[in-house]
């Protein structure tokens, strides 16, 4: 009988195990391909409930057969007293060890923040339908401001804090970590550590109004030098060589809602711009960074994400909006 | 013969044919002579004033109807109402006389009819009767002014009305042609020849963007902006001259408004709101579009005229407002103000110089 079932039982252990089946859920927002120490924990927890889960149902199934094909004749009293004995003892015993298990990773899973430990330090704020992200630079002394994308070093502990403007959000970058609410009054904390670079991507994880599946972001894990060049590169305006799109973006009234560093643009209303060129998406993780997915943003806003707080600009003529769009996509 | 089942539902099928035969062969006669019967003019008027009567009953008169709205509101009657229903010391024409039905002489009429019920006529009109509904159903304050007006111009002497709905004569100060000096004239019956605005509704034209006055005098013709007195007035003057309009009045200066009157906590708040915004409301600093960058399509509000700035506030944050393409801009930040702060950064705008 074995022999006749070996295709079908090889088939379902390659599906079960990671090797086999799981290469096919990697991926930029993937909890499967951890790329962070808590996501690797998470992951190790996920795979042992599996291996649990996968006993407890293998002896539950084979005890349905055996009693099924078992002859027809009453236990006796003593054999039945065995069964529920060692039936309560296998059981408890399982479960004692699925238990130990996930209580141990627990801590692993929400580390806080170590006394006099230097991390660094970001603050997400989500918006509907986008992410405010201000970084506080090592030495305490400035604030970078950016919009929909969190960059972390590799190897080194970031500490979040995440805060909401209306309505509950969910901060989750599957690939690094596990989620956390966003909640409107009050300020919640998530740590991460990044465990190799590389561009990974996160969903808002709570719905949050109409275009709620339309807001995301990106967490870029850099190589630790290079993160702080980039976050000294943050504290200085981008050079502006298309002086007649920002005119443009000016005398719209584009700054009343969006700043750009180095400009008269200082909106706090919207996203904020500076060097959004260096951005890995726009909209919030929905259009890839191009002039064109800028220019297609600025004239309708409302078709490409529903509910959006942005005005159209469609009234604006396409070389205005083009203007514009080549400015912002050179803010690197 | 027995009537039975058969002959009612013969005559009912014939009744409406026969109907129809008589509508064709066009012996009804439907000239204005001669006037109705007794009993059909009672009939009819019992159903108008019924009618009007029921569908006043859930109209609410508002407390205070700005005094602002009396000189839009004669310029108006002045060119829409007058021909009809005459006007102190304005005989009508014979040609009126003869309209069937009759257009009313206000002067008697008008104590006849509660402020509710004139609201619903002026706003609504009166089916076959020739008189019209106003021209948008968006601007409830625009007619409660023409009531208001209406109430005043009973027993008023024609020298007042004269003064209130005068258009003076351009005296040819932009040398242009008849037609333009005609349209100018009507417009400088409320906005002055100077563009300075005759009441504090009427806002000041005398140096605003040329781009924005032309912009929003297409808006009035094309009725995307709502305003029963600006459609009308922009539809009465040809659209070829709209931009000749727009040049004159932005050319003017503008004469130096009286200094506003509002404590310097409420100037305070006003500047903050301009300069800065209400992040926390989604409300932008006014001055990232008003400012002195914006572009020729954006309209200035320094030195406007403070009535008329709260009153385009709460129309646009009532989604009444219309205008140049550009004006669902202005919705989100209107619906953000309160009552104070819309008030405040009126105030403060009014305050500013050019």
């Amino acid at each position: 009988m074995l022999a006749r079932h070996a295709g079908k039982i090889t088939g379902i252990a390659a599906a079960l195990s990671p090797v086999g089946g799981l290469t096919g859920c990697a991926g930029m927002q993937s909890a499967l391909d951890p790329a962070g120490h808590e996501a690797q924990e998470l992951y190790l927890l996920f795979l042992g409930m599996c291996a649990g889960g996968a006993v407890v149902f293998i002896s539950v199934v084979s005890l349905l057969i055996y009693a099924v094909h078992h002859q027809r004749r009453v236990h006796s009293d003593r054999v039945v007293a065995r069964l529920i004995l060692w039936g309560t003892v296998t059981t408890v015993a399982v479960l004692t060890v699925l238990l130990t298990f996930s209580l141990a990773l627990w801590p692993g899973l929400r580390p806080v923040q170590a006394e006099g430990q230097p991390a660094i330090e970001i603050t997400v704020t989500g918006h509907q339908f986008w992410w405010d992200v201000r970084y506080q630079t090592p030495d305490g002394q400035a604030v970078v401001v950016a919009a929909n994308e969190v960059r972390l070093p590799v190897g080194e502990r970031v500490f979040l804090t995440l805060e909401s403007a209306d309505m509950i959000h969910s901060f989750w970058i599957p690939a690094l970590a596990g989620k956390m609410d966003m909640v409107p009054g009050r300020s919640t904390h998530l740590s991460l550590l990044a465990t190799r670079p590389g561009v990974f991507r996160g969903p808002c994880a709570e719905y949050c109004g109409t275009s709620h599946a339309l807001m995301a972001f990106s967490a870029v894990a850099m190589e630790p030098a290079a993160f702080t060049a980039w976050l000294a590169a943050r504290r200085m305006p981008s050079p502006t060589a298309q002086a007649a799109g920002l005119q443009a973006f000016l005398s719209n009234g584009c700054g009343g809602c969006h700043t750009i560093s180095g400009t008269e643009a200082r909106g706090k209303i919207g996203p904020d711009l500076s060097h959004v060129g260096s951005r890995e998406t726009i909209g919030a993780g929905i259009l890839p960074n191009t002039v064109q997915s800028i220019a297609r943003f600025i004239k309708e806003p409302d078709t490409i994400k529903p509910g959006v707080r942005m005005p159209s600009f469609r009234m604006l003529p396409d070389e205005e909006i083009a203007g514009i769009a080549q400015y912002l996509k050179g803010l690197q | 013969m027995m009537i039975r089942w058969k002959h009612v539902l013969l005559a009912a099928i014939a009744a409406p044919l026969l109907a129809l035969l008589v509508a064709w062969s066009g012996v009804i006669y439907i000239g204005a002579t001669g006037g109705h019967w007794s009993i059909t003019n009672w009939f009819l008027h019992y159903v108008m004033r019924q009618s009007i009567a029921t569908y006043a009953i859930p109209v609410e008169e508002p407390e205070i109807i700005d005094p602002g709205l009396l000189v839009p509101a004669a310029g108006h009657f002045q060119q829409g109402c007058a021909f009809c229903h005459g006007a102190p010391g304005e005989q009508r024409s014979a040609t009126v006389m003869k309209m069937l039905p009759q257009p009313p002489d206000l002067t008697t009429v008008l104590s006849t009819w509660s402020d509710e019920e004139l609201f619903r006529i002026v706003r609504n009109g009166v089916r076959y009767s020739g008189m019209p509904a106003w021209p948008t159903q968006e601007r409830d304050d625009e007619v409660w002014g023409l009531v208001a007006f209406l109430r005043q111009m009973n027993g008023m002497d024609a020298e007042t009305y004269q003064t209130l709905t005068q258009q003076p004569a351009s005296g040819n100060q932009a040398a242009g042609s008849v037609a333009f000096e005609r349209a100018l004239s009507a417009c400088a019956a409320c906005h002055n020849l100077d563009g300075s605005g005759r009441s504090s509704v009427i806002p000041i034209l005398a140096g605003q963007s040329e781009t924005y006055l032309l912009n929003s005098l297409h808006a009035y013709a094309d009725g995307s902006r709502a305003s029963g007195y600006m459609q009308t007035a922009a539809t009465l003057v040809d659209r070829a001259l709209y931009a000749e309009l727009a040049a004159y009045f932005a050319a003017q200066t503008e004469p130096a408004p009286p200094p506003v009157d509002a404590p310097n906590d409420v100037l305070e708040l006003g500047r903050r709101i301009a300069e800065q915004g209400l992040p926390d409301k989604e409300v932008p600093a006014c001055l990232s579009c008003h400012g002195s960058t914006r572009k020729a399509a954006y309209p200035s509000l320094d030195g406007q005229h403070r009535d008329y700035l709260v009153r385009q506030l709460v129309l646009f944050a009532e989604e009444h407002r219309g205008g140049t393409p550009f004006n669902h801009l202005m919705i989100r930040p209107a619906k953000g103000l309160s009552e104070p702060e819309r008030e405040a950064v009126a105030a403060y705008f009014a305050s500013r110089r050019r």
